[in-house]
């Protein structure tokens, strides 16, 4: 039976959103394929987490446990992985991976392990068949079925490319978070589990982490929010956001959203970033005030319907994917628009 | 302080995307009609070798895997104050994944011989994915720091700030190793004068401009050119499409009062 494997976060041995939406991810891929989906637990005290996997969609699940195994680090995580698989004498077909920091740190190294291609940040995936003739590659020339296909937004997201490596399983892809639509649980769903045998030399846990920093991310609801108003370095102070509150007034419904910027000054906390180490966004309206519009930032917010910039720099990269824009001082801007607003 | 020795920058060419010309619909690059530029992510690649030099002492090589035309941004490289340069150009190069890309920048680095820090960017602008600096770490077998948005070097150990989700993180490896440079580290200085003043003469003298930038081919550097090209690549481009909805049809409103009239229209 073919597999598709994915590849479990967590913080703090507490699963992370992106398990779950691989898990879903891999879940219609396997309809397709008929397959089962495995996931691969790393981590240390966590075999509680075991059950969620199951109801999460997966069949099976593949758990190391080890106390060097409890924070994600590169080298002993891409050990056990890549020892473990390549024993396998069948190779998962899929191996899916988040293209979170962890996912984006980790899967190139697996890749290069497995002789795999990898597709960075896959946006869609579905099965299909490849016909490949080359004349100039003619020794893998051949029709493939039961491709991955991994779709990536491409060249500052204006192209889609879809990307295949039929001829080396596992086919690998990173997913990008916040996309793919996890199943509703099935309780009590049962599945196998299997231990995975842990090597780790001295050259594995030669990394050390000094600290971690992490705001916990209370759900807030800015997934689903229908109108954001979001604020950006430009504001200049934690006061900024006042202003942007009264402008979220004017509608019904409207959520408050923040760069990393503004985060990391500790204008606004965590649960308020939007961005490729924040949320992924899809409002109806967003209006960014302040925002430059940086590649991990558009990255949360191009899925809005309709983006609108206040930015006082002409040549802000926001005015290339926005819809609308207003170029000048947010804080001559933003009074005015609330006047506006409130006279209809 | 002065205990490095020698330290790697990998800086690729890309095309420019402020101007379309060159990029074909279905995704390819037509290089010789684009407008080029240095990697806008590899800036902070170099600000960071170089900050590790002026720490820590060592020689900056910059490297670059590309087209022949590829040699302007080591030009580039040079007037910031890098010390050598090498080009890595061959025509069985073209259409490399990042798995194929990998593995000659390695090979590249095999030749040059030992190391104790490489930077590489976080992601390029036209292939964006962000895996060739972890490849290039799995193959030489060294540890990694990605996403590095601080770093210092205490006791033979590099002690480096990375972004993760909702925070940072510190970590401390043992050189060598490999680093990819965050866009939130600092930004590239400007050019040095002495470095000016090298480019122009590389340009008037033949013999600095050898001394100075190494053009080396596959043969050069061993590599097996089974593993390098789109037959050496274990993926491949499909099919593409352009998005249409975000493309920078951006309507520029003179004021509030204009935007509050196209709201009410979004909203109804
Ligand atoms: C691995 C990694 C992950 C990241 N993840 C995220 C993420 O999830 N989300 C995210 O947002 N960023 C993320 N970033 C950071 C990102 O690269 C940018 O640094 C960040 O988005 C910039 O935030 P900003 O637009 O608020 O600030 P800036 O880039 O400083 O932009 C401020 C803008 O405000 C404008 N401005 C200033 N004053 C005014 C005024 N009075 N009126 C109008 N306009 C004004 C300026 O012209 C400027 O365009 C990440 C970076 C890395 C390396
Ligand atoms: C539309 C499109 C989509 C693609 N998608 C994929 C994909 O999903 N998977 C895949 O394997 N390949 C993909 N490729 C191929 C990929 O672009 C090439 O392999 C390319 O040679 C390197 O990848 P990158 O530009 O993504 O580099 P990144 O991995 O984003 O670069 C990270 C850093 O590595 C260093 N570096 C990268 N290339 C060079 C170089 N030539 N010389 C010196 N240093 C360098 C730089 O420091 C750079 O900042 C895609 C190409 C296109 C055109």
């Amino acid at each position: 039976m073919k597999e598709i494997l994915v590849l479990a976060e967590h913080v703090d041995n507490k699963l992370s959103p992106i398990t779950f939406e691989l898990l879903g991810a891999a879940r219609s891929l396997a309809d397709k394929l008929q397959a089962r989906v495995a996931c691969f637990l790393l981590g240390y005290n966590i075999k509680d987490q075991i059950q969620a996997l199951f109801s999460a969609g997966a069949d099976r699940v593949y758990i190391a446990e080890h106390p060097e195994l409890k924070d994600y680090r590169t080298l002993p995580y891409n050990k056990i992985i890549s020892d473990y698989i390549s024993s396998l004498e069948i190779k998962p077909h899929i191996f899916l991976i988040g293209a979170t920091t962890t996912g984006r740190d980790l899967a190139p190294r697996l890749a290069c392990k497995f002789n795999s291609g990898l597709t960075a940040d896959c946006t869609e995936l579905d099965i299909g068949e490849f016909d490949y003739n080359s004349k100039t590659d003619i020794k893998r020339s051949g029709l493939y079925k039961d491709c991955l296909y991994a779709i990536r937004p491409s060249f500052g997201e204006s192209l889609k490319a879809r990307i295949l490596g039929p001829w080396n399983n596992p086919q690998m892809a990173t997913i990008r978070p916040g996309i793919m639509l996890p199943i509703k649980p099935i309780e009590n769903k049962q599945g196998e589990i299997i231990e995975v045998p842990i090597n780790l030399t001295k050259n594995d846990l030669e990394i050390e982490i000094i600290e971690s920093f992490r705001e916990i991310n209370n759900e807030i609801d800015l997934s689903s929010a229908e109108i954001i108003i979001e604020g950006g370095y430009g504001l200049a102070n934690a006061q900024g956001f006042d202003l942007l509150r009264e402008l979220a007034g004017c509608f019904n419904n409207a959520s408050l959203g923040a760069t990393r910027k503004v985060i990391d000054e500790g204008w606004m906390p965590y649960k308020y970033q939007i961005g490729q180490t924040g949320k992924t966004v899809r409002p109806k309206l967003l209006i960014a005030c302040g925002v430059s519009g940086a590649i991990q930032q558009r990255i949360g917010i191009q899925n809005a319907g309709c983006i609108v910039a206040i930015n006082k720099d002409a040549c802000a990269p926001i005015f290339r994917f926005a819809h609308y824009g207003i170029i000048g001082d947010l804080y001559h801007v933003i009074p005015e628009l609330i006047k506006e607003l409130k006279e209809f | 302080m002065s205990f490095l020795k020698n330290i790697f920058v990998l800086i690729k060419q890309v095309p420019d995307q402020g101007s379309k010309a060159g990029v074909n619909l279905d995704g390819t690059i037509d290089r010789a009609k684009a407008r080029r530029m240095l990697n806008p992510f590899d800036r902070y690649a170099l600000q960071a070798a170089l900050d590790a030099k002026k720490n820590y002492g060592g020689q900056i090589t910059a490297i670059t895997m590309g087209p022949p035309l590829a040699i302007e941004i080591l030009f580039e490289a040079l007037e910031h104050g890098v010390d050598n340069t090498i080009l890595l150009s061959d025509r069985s190069l073209a259409g490399s994944d990042t798995w194929a890309t990998s593995y000659a920048l390695k090979k590249t680095i095999n030749y040059l011989g030992e190391f104790d820090l490489i930077f590489c960017g976080l992601q390029t602008t036209d292939g964006d994915t962000a895996q060739v600096g972890s490849q290039i770490a799995e193959r030489l077998n060294i540890p990694q720091i990605t996403y590095c948005e601080d770093f210092k070097i205490e006791n033979e150990k590099i002690i480096a700030r990375r972004v993760i989700e909702g925070g940072h993180q510190t970590l401390k490896a043992p050189l060598p190793c490999l680093i990819t440079v965050a866009n939130s580290y600092k930004a590239l200085k400007y050019k040095t004068i002495h470095g000016a003043k090298l480019v122009q003469d590389i340009m008037r003298e033949e013999e600095k401009k050898n001394k100075y930038i190494k053009i080396l081919n596959i043969n050069d550097i061993k590599a097996n050119p089974d593993f390098l090209g789109i037959k050496g690549s274990p993926t491949i481009v499909s099919k593409t499409e352009k998005i249409s909805e975000i493309s920078g049809n951006c309507k520029i409103l003179k004021g509030s009062k204009e935007l509050s009239l196209e709201l009410k229209e979004i909203l109804k």
